[in-house]
């Protein structure tokens, strides 16, 4: 056990090493640095000017010399100011000017994260209330989708073939090809615009008494979180993940309603309820199990889209943000923390599917 | 300054104009109000304009109090003179005030002034301090503090310090020039010009000439002293930031504004369609700026559109530095082949004025009239084939927002309609502003400027920094150099209107229109109307 979980985080160690690595390529090309370089000094600078800026912020250094500073490996950049006093990348990590008194090495390895350009503050202060955010906007479309998803899946599974079977499908299947740029829009148009969808007739029939039943934006939701204002980003998370959620349900139900114990069962005189809670809900949640825990990565790439759209500003809103104004450290430190969670929840997901099934060891 | 004295009864020569328009059915009755008004006339004296008498009107005297959501960018913030967009100076107009400002109807009055005087040949300017302000750390205001100001003003080794560009008649060696600035005492400053300048007062209108304590460190958040009667509380890049009214501090101008408590602003990303969600769910008051579409829209659900008729425009200009554009006769043919009222409607869905070609604006003090400019698509292709230019592909780039890319679009598509061969591209923002200087052929947004001569000294003199046409003309430089000479705006016309043909003469770019600048607020917030250059004075406005 001890020795798989070392593996693992061996695995996520190189994993998060290539990762960045590509990130800081990419953030890094020279057009890249110039557009850094404009939203930073000003939109209109001249060439000459971009070049003095690059220069006097470190980063006309290789790019792996560079890399190594961010990692912590490499001392970082010092330059002398006309003064005497002393700048580098340590020197504003710690903020000190006075020469010789800040470490020579400042990165990840020595628990810096670096500066965000655009929000002009430490990613260590950025991230993690953008973490939160997300937190709960996940935590409540988890309480919104799991159990959605396997009452669904569970009701269309223990019948394979009747109508509610056919219905339930269906449905799981529409909310699964259904993106979340497009129930989001739809879920807007429909319940939060006084002009068009339901809003206009609730409101003329005086069902409500603001113009509007669901906020369209949840921007109020950062301060205080309300079921007018959380519950169409969470929806729109939601719907598109207990479809494919339902659908493994389903099918891992099915097959266990087929097996020998159940028919043993049912003809030794147990009810239909009892079978179906008892003996073949916990077989066929195992499926299911691996599939909500990788789906927890996979809705932080819907929250970017989602975010975005309600303006909540979150960590895929970070990420948006970050990767639209080229902030280079503030996207190194988000690919980490996605890289943490991917894993993480797989080695969740695992231990977790051994728990349930006994016939399966981690080593 | 001519365009500062400008009595209250005198009315403002493009009203009169538009009530001509108006009479003569070219303009509506509604859209002759908005711009009249827009331009500073009384809403009486805009309906005299047309003879008819205004509908009583009820007097509302503001009241204290209230918290007013506004829709804003809110960049990371800097030091004011690096500013580069007027979001960032809006945020902090409520403790960093100017020396004067520039007004809806196009006057500049004094703020931290009490007055000013120019001598007749505009290379000497008295300034005249304000009495009794006092900064909200206690110290008095006072010359030496202005002083200290126009230093960092000219400093041009601070990357993107733009003010220095408004400096350059009080500059010397890309510093401040010793014994231009003369403090004669605690409240009078004399600068003195080593050329005439007559920009140089507007240039302190501007939103990167905001007056610091001598003590600022740069960061107009963490160490927020200035003069005015508000201080921020929150500020979070991207998100929103929170100001309200300062309980330690007594404002020159108490009892004149500040009625407002609070004033969020809340930044929705750039998607309009998060604007309006937000709006509906009664989460925002008022806009930065409406544009395009969603101003029926929010129109639509209750919110009062206001606007300001400008000289911010859409430049599509040649850089003469390259083929096929060094020649003359290329780029007149090209603009011929162009309707501009065509681009205005179609480009821009008529939310402006029809320009010239040149890039002086009806409501510039000096603009000059000049006799319409003629549209002849078959001339046009004419001149191009005996250029040899008749089957040359053009290319006509521009960013990817939605008023560049459309009015670019309909300029391809009328040169297409001439039979012109061309090539759109449109690039993503961010891309864009890389090499906007050196495009062959590309459209630039220019913001407003009070005065005709300003962005011409900008972008069009021989080899200044913005001059992204690489225009180059003797006999406009010198003709420019005089029209910055002559304060008053009616002497200086006559200069203007060669320098404007100048323009027209030498194809230098298309500019098809005058943007009007438009706003939403709900009908509760005064005094919010949109401002010519996007400035919110929150310390004016209040709620009913």
């Amino acid at each position: 056990m001890l020795l798989f979980l070392a593996r693992r985080i061996g695995v996520m160690i190189v994993t998060a090493l290539c990762l960045t690595f590509i990130v800081f390529y990419l953030t890094n090309l020279p057009a890249k640095l110039e557009t850094l370089a404009k939203t930073q000094a000003g939109s209109r600078i001249s060439d000459a000017e971009v070049a003095s800026w690059l220069d006097r912020n470190g980063y006309n250094q290789p790019m792996l010399t560079r890399y190594g500073e961010w990692l912590g490996v490499v001392p970082g950049w010092t330059r002398e100011d006309g003064d005497g006093d002393v700048t580098g990348r340590c020197y504003r990590a710690y903020g000190i000017t006075d020469p010789g008194v800040a470490p020579a090495r400042c990165g990840l390895l020595q628990g810096y994260w670096g500066e965000s350009t655009r929000f002009r503050a430490s990613v260590a202060d950025v991230i993690p209330p953008r973490l939160g955010a997300t937190g709960l906007l996940m935590m409540w479309a988890l309480i919104v989708m799991v159990p959605m998803a396997l009452i669904v899946g569970v009701l269309a599974g223990m019948r394979e073939g009747s109508r509610t079977d056919r219905t339930l499908s269906t449905f799981a299947i529409a909310s699964t090809a259904t993106p979340e740029y497009v129930s989001g829009v739809v879920f807007i148009a429909l319940l939060a615009s006084s002009t068009a969808g339901l809003s206009p007739l609730l409101s003329s029939w005086g069902w409500i008494d603001a113009p509007v039943l669901f906020q369209g934006n949840a921007r109020s939701a950062l301060e205080k979180i309300t079921f007018w204002n959380f519950t169409l980003p969470v929806m729109t998370i939601a719907l598109y993940g207990m479809g494919y959620v339902a659908r493994i349900t389903r099918a891992s139900m099915t097959e266990v309603m087929t097996q020998q114990y159940i028919r043993t069962a049912r003809l030794k005189g147990v009810s239909f309820a009892n079978i179906v809670l008892r003996h073949a809900l916990r077989n066929a949640l195992i499926a299911p199990f691996t599939v909500i825990m990788l789906q927890i990565p996979w809705l932080l790439t819907g929250v970017v889209i989602v975010e975005v759209l309600f303006s909540y500003p979150g960590f895929g809103w970070t990420l948006f943000e970050a990767a639209v104004n080229n902030d280079i450290e503030l996207l190194l430190a988000a690919s980490v923390v996605a890289v943490i969670v991917v894993l993480l929840t797989q080695l969740i997901s695992d231990i977790g599917y051994v728990w349930l099934n006994p016939r399966i060891r981690v080593t | 300054m001519t365009h500062k004295k400008r009595k209250a009864t005198e009315l403002h020569r493009a009203a009169k104009l538009y009530a001509s328009e108006c009479t003569e059915g070219k303009l509506s009755r509604r859209e002759f109000l908005t711009r009249a008004t827009a331009l500073g006339v009384a809403a009486p004296a805009a309906y005299g304009l047309l003879g008819l008498s205004a509908p009583a009107a009820r007097a509302d005297t503001p009241q204290m109090g209230g918290t007013l959501r506004v829709q804003m960018d809110i960049r990371a913030q800097r030091d004011p003179r690096t500013w580069d967009w007027s979001e960032l100076a809006n945020v902090c107009r409520g403790w960093l005030e100017y020396l004067v400002q520039y007004n809806r109807d196009g006057t500049i009055t004094p703020v931290l002034l009490e007055d000013w005087e120019a001598n007749d040949d505009a290379t000497e300017y008295t300034l005249m301090i304000r009495q009794g302000v006092t900064w909200n750390n206690g110290d008095a205001f006072t010359a030496e503090h202005v002083a200290h100001n126009f230093e960092r003003w000219c400093d041009t080794s601070v990357e993107g310090n733009s003010m220095a560009s408004r400096m350059g008649a009080i500059m010397e060696d890309d510093a401040l020039r010793e014994g231009a600035v003369e403090v004669v005492d605690e409240h009078t400053l004399r600068l003195h010009l080593s050329r005439p300048d007559i920009t140089l007062i507007s240039g302190l209108a501007d939103y990167p000439a905001a007056v610091v304590h001598p003590d600022f460190n740069g960061d107009p958040i963490g160490d927020p002293i200035g003069t005015g009667p508000y201080r921020p509380v929150s500020h979070d890049t991207g998100i929103g930031a929170v100001i309200e009214r300062n309980p330690d501090h007594t404002w020159w101008n108490e009892g004149n504004g500040a009625w407002l408590d609070r004033i969020e602003f809340v930044d929705l990303g750039t998607d309009p369609a998060a604007w309006v969600a937000s709006a509906e769910g009664a989460e925002i008051d008022m806009l930065y700026e409406t544009t395009g579409d969603f101003l029926d829209i929010f129109t639509a659900i209750g919110m009062d559109q206001t606007e300001a008729v400008t000289s911010s425009t859409l430049v599509v200009r040649f850089n003469q530095e390259n083929e096929p554009y060094d020649n003359r006769a290329v780029r007149r043919a090209l603009q011929m082949a162009i309707s501009n009222a065509e681009v205005l409607e179609l480009g821009y869905s008529d939310l402006g004025i029809v320009a010239e070609n040149h890039h002086v604006c009806p409501i510039h003090p000096e603009y000059a009239e000049l006799p319409p400019i003629e549209m002849d698509r078959d001339a046009a292709l004419d001149m191009l084939e005996a250029e040899g230019h008749a089957d040359t592909e053009f290319e006509l780039i521009s960013s990817d927002e939605t008023f560049h890319a459309d009015t670019a679009d309909n300029i391809a598509a009328q040169m297409r309609e001439a039979g012109i061969n061309i090539r759109r591209t449109i690039l993503p923002g961010a891309t864009f502003w890389n090499d906007w200087l050196t495009y062959p052929f590309s459209a630039t947004s220019w913001a407003m400027r009070p005065l005709g001569v300003q962005t011409l000294n900008l972008a069009y003199r021989s080899g200044v920094a913005w001059n992204e046409s690489a225009f180059s003309n003797v006999e406009f430089d010198e003709l420019l150099d005089q029209a910055n000479g002559i304060p008053d705006a009616d002497e200086r016309r006559e200069i203007m209107a060669r320098l404007q043909e100048i323009m027209q003469e030498e194809g230098v770019a298309i500019i098809p229109y005058w943007r009007s600048l438009f706003r939403h607020a709900r009908p509760n917030i005064h005094n919010a109307e949109m401002h010519p250059t996007f400035e919110i004075h929150y310390q004016n406005y209040w709620m009913s």
